[in-house]
């Protein structure tokens, strides 16, 4: 084990904050993930701990160091590069837990433990389709704003691809890469919508020049190469900080707030047929034809979305931006591609999800009774509301792809 | 039914009807086992059991099927001793392996729906709501997955398949034929080769389904398996039974 932590170590130190998304060094940190994933039961809390304190000490380079010592706990580091990962949900949780003893022995530690620890579910499944064209990113402390040295970023992303899987797969590799470099790249005063609008755009950007020069693409689109152009994905962003929510959504998938047990909508599906888009769509010279529903050009049944080449300027890649303050009564967040919308409502999904929570985990209690378990149960509740959401979408005839992320907002006080 | 017929095709129908026999006799079996109070000893044993000789029945099928495919493996492709609505819903002599996936979701969908309202006043907990678990519906996703890439790459062999003989050298002998069927040489050789490359498919097929089955079976608990076991016998009896009613309706064979 100690070799493994030290491999960690250099390899994060000698990593230069200016090139954090080098192939070499991804392909890197896969290796060092999956060896760590084999001998992730051995995790001691003195390495742990030792590995905290490092990250503490060096905001810098926080963001890569942070994502190695989620690892280190085989938690959620492991999770964000995968599709769907649940299996493996309970064991991660466990070691996950293992810090807190060290960490949490007070209320006040553990609410800045929560912080850099988001408690969340994820549940993405194929469904009623024959093919999978969801896909979930999530990064737990993706990124460090400079000046601010407490308040961890965390990202979570669902992106429902159509026409093939390539382009919600890009999205889920690169697109938090992106928003972190506008995030960093810029002044603390960073204007939350001006970085996600340009994270959106290069990710557009990147998806149709990659569209252009096929070499390596391993999908069926391969072959029908000129309809290349017609995939694309949605894209539901969720950034959440310890005191705002900040959403960005492109498409008809969709961030739904549960705050006092109500429904708070954070991002309006792009629909042809919604007026304001309908507008912008005929002013750019479009057309919105009918054919089952409200289509871009008669093709496309949403009004923008990343790639789809062939439909822009009609469909646009740029997403609708929301910065909602974090309160009190906010439980949790629910991010859904639109298997889950489709069938049931914003809500019914938040009563689901408020219920998992509050059955598994009732605020307050975790702590005082047993920190290490708090984590766990708590993620458990998570997964479990992701989990429920998608049976209740299958139980309603789904007919689509389904993917669910729930995000704990509660305040553990 | 013509069950005494001999020849090929009729034992290849009395292999049939038997299977459909024993599919009704096995269906009995296993809804009187779910029946059973669930607490009586040796439950769970007494079901698992129950399974495993139902798997086994399938692969006693399939293996005696197979036996009698001979040089006449088109007869299962197009078996005159289905309905004409079973036939048009056959994928390689069977049905679609994928299909044991789509009817574990609407098994345990009504149930879910019917219990969401108490869940939603706290009389339920989320462990009680869908009869699978998270770790059950991840394995059941993975397994779905799979099997759709198997099922395709099997689908596109037996497009390959049919495709040939519209090339040499089956095409080639007819495009020298007469039009009524006389030919010069004989076709008899190139069908038998073609033939014995559409046994390999079906083999092919029938072993995803054997998998996949089992697969599926070994994720449910064994109460899960029962009730599930029984549905897919329900599934194709019923669709047995309201295919022939269709063809009389139709005047189609009677």
């Amino acid at each position: 084990m100690a070799e493994i932590y030290c491999g960690v170590m250099s390899e994060s130190d000698a990593s230069k904050p200016s090139e954090p998304n080098s192939r070499s060094a991804r392909r890197r940190r896969m290796e060092i993930r999956r060896i760590k994933f084999v001998a992730g039961g051995a995790t001691s809390d003195t390495t742990n701990e030792e590995k905290r304190q490092k990250l503490e000490l060096h905001p810098a380079t926080v963001s890569r160091e942070c994502e190695n010592a989620f690892e280190n706990c085989a938690s959620d580091g492991e999770r964000s590069h995968l599709e769907r990962d649940n299996e493996k949900l309970e064991a991660k949780g466990i070691s996950n837990s293992n810090q807190s003893p060290v960490l949490s022995p007070s209320p006040s530690t553990t609410l800045v433990d929560l912080e850099v620890h988001p408690k969340f579910g994820v549940a993405s499944v194929c469904g009623r389709r024959r093919d999978m064209e969801d896909a979930v990113a999530i990064h737990p402390s993706f990124c460090r704003r400079e000046n601010e040295t407490t308040s961890e970023l965390h990202y979570f992303g669902v992106y429902d691809g159509h026409g093939c899987s390539h382009v919600a797969m890009k999205c889920r590799d690169r697109l938090h890469e992106l928003v972190r470099e506008e995030l960093q790249g810029r002044e603390a005063s960073t204007e939350w919508k001006s970085a996600m609008e340009r994270s959106f755009f290069r990710m557009d950007k990147e998806v149709i020049s990659w569209n252009e020069d096929l070499l390596g693409a391993s999908c069926r689109c391969e072959l029908q190469s000129p309809e290349c152009d017609a995939v694309g994905s949605t894209a539901v962003v969720a950034v959440v900080t310890p005191d705002k929510i900040i959403i960005a959504n492109c498409g008809d998938s969709r961030a739904v707030l549960c705050r006092n047990g109500k429904a708070v909508p954070l991002s309006t599906d792009h629909k042809p047929d919604r007026p304001d888009e309908l507008r912008r769509i005929e002013a750019a010279g479009g057309r919105v034809l009918y054919w089952d529903v409200a289509r871009v050009q008669g093709f496309l049944a949403m009004s923008r979305a990343i790639g789809d080449n062939y439909l822009k300027p009609f469909v646009s890649c740029e997403p609708e931006v929301t910065i909602t303050d974090r309160t009190a009564d906010d439980d949790c967040l629910i991010l859904a591609s639109d298997g889950l919308w489709d069938v049931v409502s914003n809500d019914t999904a938040c009563g689901v999800a408020r219920m998992c929570l509050r059955g598994k985990a009732p605020a307050g209690t975790q702590c005082s009774t047993e920190s290490d378990a708090g984590g766990k149960i708590a993620d458990k509740a998570c997964s479990d509301a992701s989990m429920l959401l998608t049976k209740l979408a299958l139980a309603r005839r789904s007919t689509d792809n389904v993917s669910v992320v729930v995000i704990d907002l509660r305040r553990d006080t | 039914m013509a069950s005494d017929e001999s020849g090929d095709r009729g034992r290849q129908l009395c292999s049939f009807e038997k299977w459909v026999t024993l599919q009704q006799k096995d269906l009995s079996e296993l809804l009187q086992a779910l029946t059973q109070k669930p607490d009586s000893p040796g439950y769970d044993v007494l079901l698992s059991q129950l399974v495993e000789k139902n798997i086994q029945h399938f692969q006693d099928y399939i293996q005696q099927r197979n036996g009698l495919v001979h040089d006449d493996v088109s007869a299962f492709f197009a078996p005159t001793w289905c309905t004409s609505l079973e036939n048009s819903l056959l994928w390689i002599a069977g049905c679609r392996p994928s299909l044991f996936i789509r009817l574990l979701y609407a098994l345990w969908g009504s149930r879910v729906e019917s219990q969401l309202t108490e869940f939603l006043q706290g009389m339920k907990t989320a462990g009680d709501l869908g009869v699978l678990s998270a770790k059950q519906l991840f394995m059941v996703d993975g397994l779905q997955r799979k099997t759709v890439g198997e099922e395709e790459k099997i689908s596109s062999r037996l497009a390959s398949l049919q495709e040939d003989i519209a090339d040499q050298p089956i095409a080639v002998i007819a495009k020298d034929s007469t039009g009524k069927g006389e030919v010069n040489s004989d076709p008899d050789e190139a069908l038998d080769e073609h033939g014995r490359a559409m046994r390999g498919i079906l083999d092919e097929a029938d072993q995803l389904r054997l998998s996949t089955l089992k697969e599926l079976l070994s994720i449910l608990t064994p109460f899960q398996a029962v009730d599930y076991l029984a549905a897919t016998k329900k599934l194709h009896l019923c669709m047995h039974e309201w295919g022939r009613k269709r063809d009389h309706k139709h005047g189609d064979k009677l």
